[in-house]
């Protein structure tokens, strides 16, 4: 099999998803929902080299990733396991006090080239600034920048896009992760979205809706963002908690140990 | 050589920008739709290249400067201080836990902006920005010294609060030093019976404050902390060894800003007798600065009735 090839890539899914549900087992403070969500985009853009686990820092001309929704950074240390850069002892250790793998990305997580996005809508701004610092610099370096739907809420979101369609920040690709899910429960009861594919093109933004569960539809949707004149965005229609049925698409993030130890016997 | 006394303390910070643009090519300027009265506009006339306005939207300002801090520019951010602290989350959350070197510049602080009230007069930066780990606060008197700090502020490392009026001031730094730095509080006269510490742009006050009590036959001393964080802990505890009773001036609250800084390291190492001046209310609308200190009792007078109280209760 081809190296990043799709087939691939649904395996390394597929394993992640599993590392994610181990990770659940072993500490019910991760957000496994959410990460659970994200996995296939985390993939297209890791598995596919786009980005990269072993990037020194100094790098130039590099791709920059921002995990804006922070709480989702197990599904990075999943994939990462997955491909071979993690074990599965450090995943085991997660959110320990000893542990590098902390449940939001911090200053010494590793793999992470935009620390402290846990405050929701920050990591939207972080990566407008760092992209706008990147070519002015003359950079070659694209930021891929991973969002929730639930964070749109945050006017600072909508304060950045504007920067980043106003500056027309063609290194910027933006991705979606419309779970449809948050805190509180379905979006549609906690703040209906509106229409974010028309919010984002009144902006100035090229946007494109795919499937993010199918990886195919997401590496295809990023080929075309990178080629746009105008900053991209990818809305990503996803389910929250997907592969484990007793939480896909709710707003609950646990499961007892057993149930995870179980779920994660199932997956692939 | 430009007498950058005879400028307003926002054409001081336009200047001192523009210039430090010369010198380092790393450093970029953002405003919130405040290019034109903050006088960032001075550094984009010569540097447009470097120059963001990000709208009114001080959250992402702050935000944006930060990420071009990642990609390694030294970003100066600048807005009314009033709004700088609207965006107080996003320094703590993505300047301060990474000690980013972005330089967040409040202007219009405490009654600069006396004509629009209450809404735009910041009396709380000083307070907000202190708490912060990593974060520099300073607040410079005059526009010699806004110039000073501001070209002087490159050098620091982390995250750094500059504190800056609009256009009143009375200049009282010019002739005192050469060189800011940093942590350095500077001694403007000397004094054995009440020690005088301000910061900020009420030292003058302070100066008159200290000639009224001599012709009481009250020896004052006056010392301007330009920084008040880092705070210099060896110029408070020698004058308040030396003189045993210590007035701090601000124009900011009296709760958690430069008094309380000088209030916290006192208390503990040389408890003395101590009086905090400053603001206990939100400001008005008024013509102009100076109607709000006579209004709100930031006087050379009271000062000057404040330390004589504080002298004989020692």
């Amino acid at each position: 099999m081809e190296r990043g090839g799709v087939s691939e890539l649904d395996q390394l899914v597929c394993k992640a998803r599993r590392y994610v549900v181990l990770m659940a087992g072993y500490d019910p403070g991760i957000h496994l929902g959410s990460s659970l969500s994200v996995m296939e985009i985390v993939a297209a853009l890791y598995g596919t080299g786009r980005v990269k686990f072993n990037v020194g820092n100094g790098a130039h001309n590099r791709n920059y990733f921002v995990l804006s929704k922070g709480h989702a950074i197990h599904a990075v240390y999943a994939l990462a396991a997955a491909m071979g850069y993690l074990t599965l002892d450090e995943l085991r250790e997660t959110g320990s006090l000893g542990s590098r793998l902390q449940n939001h990305p911090e200053v010494d997580t590793p793999f992470v080239d935009v620390p402290n996005s846990g405050s929701l809508g920050q990591g939207i701004s972080l990566a407008v600034g760092l992209a706008l610092g990147l070519r002015l610099k003359g950079e070659r370096g694209r930021v891929y920048l991973v969002v929730g739907d639930g964070e749109l809420d945050e006017g600072q979101s909508w304060e950045s896009f504007a920067v980043a369609a106003h500056y027309n920040l063609t290194n910027l690709v933006t991705i979606v992760d419309l779970n449809g899910v948050q805190l509180d429960g379905h979006s549609e009861e906690v703040l209906r979205k509106g229409d974010l594919a028309g919010r984002f093109k009144s902006l100035g933004f090229e946007v494109f809706e795919v499937n993010g569960h199918d990886v195919n539809q997401l590496i295809s949707a990023l080929e075309r963002a990178e080629k746009s004149e105008r900053p991209a965005v990818i809305i990503a229609k996803t389910v929250r908690g997907k592969g484990v049925p007793a939480i896909e698409d709710t707003a609950k993030q646990r499961l007892s140990r057993d149930d995870a130890l179980k779920y994660a016997g199932n997956i692939c | 050589m430009l007498d950058i006394g005879s400028l307003t303390p926002r054409d001081a910070l336009g200047k001192a920008l523009a210039d430090l643009g010369d010198l380092r090519k790393d450093v970029v300027v953002l405003v919130a739709d405040t290019g034109e009265t903050t006088r960032a506009k001075f550094f984009a006339e010569r540097h447009p290249e470097r120059f963001f306005n990000v709208g009114i939207a001080e959250q992402s300002l702050v935000g944006i400067a930060a990420g071009l801090a990642l990609a390694g520019f030294m970003p100066y951010a600048l807005t009314f201080a009033a709004f700088m602290t609207r965006a107080w989350e996003q320094a703590r959350n993505s300047v301060d836990r990474m000690a980013l070197p972005v330089r967040l510049v409040g202007t219009h602080a405490g009654f600069a902006d006396a004509y629009d009230g209450p809404s735009h007069q910041a009396l709380e930066d000083i307070a907000l920005f202190r708490v912060l780990q990593n974060f520099t606060v300073l607040a410079p008197a005059d526009s010699c010294e806004v110039y000073r700090v501001v070209t002087a502020s490159a050098a620091l490392k982390g995250p750094v609060y500059i504190r800056v009026g609009r256009d009143f001031h009375i200049p009282s730094t010019c002739e005192l030093y050469d060189r800011f730095e940093v942590g350095k509080a500077y001694v403007v006269f000397d004094g054995s019976d009440v020690a005088i510490f301000t910061t900020g742009v009420v030292l003058p006050f302070a100066i008159e404050a200290a000639q009224l009590l001599r012709d009481r036959g009250i020896s004052a001393a006056v010392i301007h902390f330009p920084s008040v964080k880092p705070l210099d802990y060896a110029a408070v505890e020698k004058y308040a060894s030396a003189t045993g009773a210590v007035l701090t001036v601000e124009e900011h609250m009296v709760y958690g800003g430069f008094g309380s800084a000088v209030a916290e390291y006192l208390s503990q190492t040389r408890p003395t007798k101590m009086a905090i001046m400053g603001l206990k209310s939100y400001g008005r609308t008024a013509k102009s600065p100076q109607e709000l200190y006579q209004y709100f009792g930031l006087t050379p007078e009271n000062i000057a009735a404040r330390a004589e109280e504080l002298v004989k209760l020692k």
